[in-house]
């Protein structure tokens, strides 16, 4: 009787809880739908919005200064990516690696662009380079770009590294592999969907930053500050159209990276490497 | 092959080379700058470089920069506290209650987290406003005749939107300390005749601290710095230490003096996040994969 008592209750309260669940991804996700309707709704409300409109996506193609900051936001990204992505990797191997003193701080220093305000990592940089006299351009946006998706891709890296463990290396170098032949026929192939997932969370981050690239920013402008600036003028039905269109280009990144990284990543390229195994074994 | 498991090989330390020339040109050298800088003096556009310690003494005697950074301060704690009344209950649930789909609730927690930050002001901003949703749709109902005009341009805009901004942030690293509970603890507990409320507490709040304290710190930290979001829906009374910082190299122009203000907060939040590694769990969770 007291057990069923208590089980009632269990039940209630994880009932309870998961209201309170189901109210937090409301929460969560309420706000990104409102924008989404918003980009279609031809009267700027939404209360007595009748039917939909595609008219705010079509006035974005004759932006010409708002495609422009697009395409500058896809070039600061990707390469941002390329350099962090060596940048990133070698510092993995590094710190996976090598054993020296003072690591621990080492790592944490590293870490320093991820855990501080962005605010700081724009201010420092503007002062660094109007003190070093290099006018504001794609190059300050770039820098400033490198600075926070460097540690990014190192910690997704490491993260495989260590897992990974140092025995197939040893197992490779053992059968007579030099080091680069090791990289290129073990180690590569077993941190390519990390390099690939990393570059691919890279990517979305630096697309969408703002914070830091606001500080570092001239007349050249990528997409977010672009947006910034229109924001000005109060909220525009082609706000909202953009919007849409980077939360969904956003989610399109994350759910793909998602593939890559992690154990869902590990997972995919065994199955990936056990059936080129059977395909072989099968063929002889 | 050579095994030296105590020597150093220098072919070993060439591998550094690129992550350590990042960390000093990108990291190390500008804050070393900005703080020389933040003994300099500005008189309207010129840099005066004699050293000086009036920037810090006119920060701590006046009392307009300190009252808008304690603001500031008391603003991240509540939004972290708030976060964490959002996020710690969204993640025992996914840890512990679901067991269909819970590789999609943690996915749909943190995706938020990487979606665009712009876009996450603007739909706050459009939800607030005078025009917005919850203003449009209780004058529809009726409820209020007059739009409120209480919703935005303060200090609760901010705060929604922050808690908004923190909840993957504190998601993340409560979950990855939620996961490593065995879960036969709690099993063991019931066993002993503790009710669910009981072993929440004396079980999961205490092995969770770690994430919790990690969170807490993203959160506040996040919170103390942000100036987007107090330019976009504070107004005039919503004025944080991140405006106050912008504005020094925005239109008041006096780098020094928001070299200064940066370096202040520089060094709160690195004493923050040293006692976080201290007493915090040490890894990020969303940093590493």
């Amino acid at each position: 009787m007291n057990k069923l008592l208590k089980q009632q209750g269990l039940k209630k309260s994880s009932g309870l809880l998961k209201t309170y669940g189901v109210f937090v991804f409301i929460f969560l996700y309420f706000p990104l739908l409102i924008v989404l309707i918003y980009s279609f709704s031809p009267t700027r409300t939404i209360m007595g919005m009748d039917g939909v409109t595609l008219r705010w996506y079509k006035e974005l193609l004759q932006d010409g200064a708002l495609l422009s900051a697009f395409f500058h936001s896809i070039i600061v990204g990707v390469s941002a990516v390329f350099i962090a992505l060596v940048l990133g990797t070698s510092g993995a191997f590094f710190l996976v690696k090598v054993n020296f003193p003072g690591k621990g701080i080492f790592k944490s220093m590293v870490m320093l662009p991820f855990l501080l305000p962005g605010i700081i990592m724009g201010l420092t940089l503007l002062i660094f380079i109007r003190l070093l006299n290099i006018p504001l351009s794609m190059f300050t946006i770039l820098l400033g770009h490198v600075s926070f998706t460097t540690p990014l891709v190192m910690f997704q890296i490491s993260g495989r590294l260590m897992r990974m463990g140092p025995n197939y290396q040893f197992a490779a170098q053992d059968l007579g592999a030099n080091p680069v032949q090791t990289f290129w026929y073990v180690t590569f192939p077993m941190i390519k969907t990390a390099l690939i997932g990393a570059g691919l969370l890279a990517f979305t981050v630096s697309f969408d930053e703002i914070v830091i690239s606001y500080f570092l920013t001239g007349t050249w402008m990528t997409l977010p500050v672009y947006i910034y600036g229109m924001m000005r003028f109060g909220l525009s039905p082609k706000i909202y159209a953009i919007s849409a269109l980077v939360l969904c280009f956003s989610l399109a990144l994350i759910i793909l990276m998602s593939r890559y990284t992690g154990r869902a990543g590990e997972t995919y390229k065994v199955k990936n490497s056990e059936n080129k195994i059977r395909n072989k074994s099968n063929t002889i | 092959m050579k095994l030296e498991p105590n020597g150093y090989k220098i072919k070993d330390f060439i591998k550094g080379v690129p992550i350590t020339l990042w960390l000093l040109l990108l990291v190390i050298i500008p804050l070393l700058f900005t703080f020389i800088m933040s003994f300099y003096t500005s008189d309207g556009n010129v840099i005066d470089k004699t050293f000086s310690l009036s920037n810090y003494k006119i920060f701590f005697t006046d009392s307009l920069y300190s009252s808008i950074l304690w603001k500031s301060i008391k603003l991240a704690v509540l939004v972290s506290v708030l976060s964490i009344a959002a996020a710690f209950p969204l993640a025992y649930l996914v840890s512990f209650k679901i067991k269909r789909g819970r590789n999609l609730l943690f996915m749909l927690s943190i995706i938020p987290l990487w979606v665009s930050y712009l876009v996450r002001i603007i739909a706050w901003r459009s939800i607030l406003g005078n025009q917005g949703v919850i203003n449009s749709l209780l004058l529809a109902i009726g409820i209020i005749e007059k739009p409120l005009t209480f919703l935005l341009y303060n200090q609760f805009s901010i705060a929604i939107t922050l808690i908004y901004i923190c909840i993957p942030f504190v998601f993340i690293p409560v979950y990855t300390a939620l996961e490593k509970i065995p879960k036969n603890l709690t099993e063991a507990s019931s066993d002993l005749g503790a009710g669910e409320g009981k072993t929440f507490i004396y079980i999961i709040v205490p092995l969770a601290m770690p994430g919790l304290i990690t969170g807490f710190i993203f959160s506040f930290i996040i919170a103390l710095g942000d100036y987007i979001i107090p330019n976009q829906l504070g107004g005039t009374s919503g004025i944080m230490y991140g405006n106050l910082i912008w504005s020094q190299f925005g239109f008041a122009f006096n780098w020094p003096f928001g070299a200064a203000l940066g370096f202040i907060l520089f060094t709160i939040a690195i004493t923050i996040l040293g006692l976080t590694s201290r007493f915090g769990s040490t890894e990020g969770g969303f940093l590493s994969e």
